[in-house]
């Protein structure tokens, strides 16, 4: 700090302040992310729904019928109860972990395979690698429009082809067990998720210098060994960092988990964040909307402290 | 693997070439892969001609969505960049709270922070405006931009500062002359994400922009699909419309995103 000091008056030159660089980003932030945030957390002790949308002019008075604004509940964790001892919660819950492992698992083993396949000496690979980011570039919602398509019992190409191959059609999005349809929207988001993976894991795999292969070589190392002591080493912090922001995504991914079956037959395939919405904007419980963004944030933050320790996000450089 | 991905977008293009409005249009050449029954255009010139309300229409919302994404994009950089930079060329206090500040967006869902914007919004009567979408689609993008962009700075050696700065070079100049050029790869990733939030997004719209002059494609493409509910056809058309774009700019920007997704990722 002193030998900028000293820079400075030897130069004469004018330094911005830090402060005003980060500012416009900073109020942005305040009013579109934090204000929110806050108002979030602040409503979920009110009875704010479509019925009550502005704050009352005494906002600790006793709700009463009839009136449209909203007020502070007199038991200020009512929101927090309902949710908790709501029976669907239980399932809410499993449903948003299981949601979470069967995608990120799968999504980032594809995502390292495929980029171990395309960093060797394949023909074609840049066509491949094309293709394979296709599913990534095109706009997910219509995508899943497309599955949800296929998934058509009568009419959907996965049961004509599964016909072909001698095995019964299966009622993929209204079955009367949860499995099928939950398995249709893991499908879907696979196929959408491991392309980002493979671009990341790719990155990784080139940066990895070659003269350390070279040298494994004449120390006598063959493939596997190379790969024990040489590529999965270097690799590892990029597979967690793809494990946990993956895990962060796939937690809040609204589109996959809503555009194919809403959330449905019933609460099958209902997470967090589907709640939330159905909360919010078909039945208008805007209280109990942030109730459960409040929960899936405390859920969150636990990882995201981890991603961010780990991979020393704000630690300042030097 | 490669048939797989592109396996449902196949699909997309066949329906959108076929004559007729069913998602059977297309045939399937061994018997699998679906392509034209007969190629047409007829899909496309029927959603030229499209009209809503007071002749708003489909060239009106090409432009808007190009309008509104543009200044999106745009403004997302000119935020990120200077916050970037002081992050990683400076220290200061607040630094560590600040930074982690961009990051609560990752851990909270996005789809709940549209109700206080609208309340926001409607308070400063912008809500049907371009701005009560554009204003959240530059704050939306920053929480992986500005770290992108920091570990990009990161990745300069100050010496170059330094030896500018004997030079007799000011900050701006050392900024706009030195660093920008040699963080152009972060920057068009920085872009893209911008891109992607702002062109594709349809959640924040549908409640912002109500007034069909001033949809974005995303808005027509739903509103399309809830009155003509099987008109697969030119759903199709519309949707190859709006995925062109972003495909174009993902095959050029391709190398470049490695390299700044990769340098946002790697521990170091």
């Amino acid at each position: 700090m002193s030998q900028r000091g000293k820079r400075r008056s030897v130069f004469g030159r004018i330094r911005g302040s830090p402060y005003l660089f980060i500012l416009p980003a900073l109020v942005g932030l305040v009013f579109m992310v934090l204000y929110p945030f806050a108002f979030n957390i602040f409503i979920t002790f009110t009875n704010m729904n479509i019925y009550h949308v502005r704050p009352c002019a005494d906002i600790f008075a006793q709700a009463t019928t009839g009136n449209s604004c909203y007020t502070i509940n007199t038991d200020l964790f009512k929101n927090f109860v309902f949710v908790l001892t709501d029976p669907a919660f239980v399932q809410i819950m499993e449903n948003s972990v299981i949601w979470t492992f069967s995608n990120v698992i799968p999504t980032v083993g594809l995502g390292l395979v495929l980029a171990f396949v395309l960093n060797s000496k394949v023909r074609g690979k840049t066509i491949y690698r094309l293709f394979m980011i296709v599913p990534w570039a095109m706009p997910s919602f219509i995508t899943l429009l497309v599955w949800k398509g296929m998934y058509n019992y009568q009419y959907g190409i996965i049961n004509a082809l599964l016909s072909e191959i001698h095995i019964p059609s299966i009622n993929w999005l209204e079955s009367s067990n949860c499995f099928n349809p939950f398995l249709a929207i893991v499908i879907a988001n696979i196929w959408l998720g491991y392309p980002f993976m493979m671009i990341i894991f790719s990155g990784a795999l080139q940066s990895i210098p070659q003269e350390l292969y070279e040298a494994a070589s004449i120390d006598g190392a063959t493939g596997i060994t190379q790969m024990r002591h040489v590529t999965i080493p270097l690799i590892r912090p990029t597979i967690i960092v793809a494990l946990l922001l993956g895990s962060i995504w796939t937690f809040n991914n609204f589109n996959s988990a809503y555009l194919i079956t809403g959330g449905g037959p019933g609460i099958c395939t209902t997470i967090f964040i589907t709640q939330a919405y159905n909360q919010a904007f078909s039945y208008f419980s805007f209280a109990i909307a942030g109730t459960y963004a409040v929960i899936a944030f405390i859920i969150l933050f636990v990882p995201g402290i981890f991603w961010t320790r780990y991979t020393g996000l704000t630690r300042s450089a030097a | 693997m490669a048939l797989i991905s592109v396996y449902p977008v196949l699909w997309v293009i066949a329906i959108a070439f076929s004559p007729g409005e069913s998602l059977s249009s297309p045939t399937l050449a061994f018997g699998i892969i679906p392509v034209p029954s007969t190629f047409t255009l007829v899909h496309f010139s029927s959603i030229l001609s499209l009209t809503v309300g007071n002749g708003s229409n489909f060239p009106l919302w090409v432009r808007n969505s190009a309008l509104i994404t543009v200044s999106s994009v745009l403004g997302s950089v000119a935020l990120t960049l200077p916050a970037g930079y002081a992050f990683s060329r400076r220290k200061f206090r607040g630094q560590q709270a600040s930074m982690f500040s961009f990051l609560l967006p990752t851990m909270f869902p996005g789809v709940v922070t549209i109700i206080p914007q609208f309340l926001l919004f409607s308070t400063l009567h912008l809500v049907n405006t371009f701005f009560a979408v554009i204003i959240p689609y530059m704050v939306g993008s920053l929480s992986l931009s500005i770290f992108i962009m920091k570990s990009a700075f990161d990745s300069i050696p100050r010496e170059i500062d330094e030896a500018a700065m004997i030079d007799g070079a000011g900050e701006l100049r050392i900024f706009t002359r030195m660093l920008l050029p040699l963080t152009l790869p972060s920057i068009a990733t920085v872009s893209l994400w911008a891109f992607m939030g702002s062109w594709l997004d349809w959640a924040l719209a549908h409640v912002m922009l109500q007034d069909n002059s001033l949809w974005t494609l995303p808005l027509a493409l739903y509103a399309f699909l809830q009155s003509n509910y099987s008109y697969y056809g030119s759903f199709s058309a519309m949707a190859l419309v709006m995925a062109v774009p972003v495909f174009i700019v993902f095959i050029v920007f391709q190398k470049y995103l490695v390299t700044g997704l990769t340098a946002g990722s790697v521990k170091g």
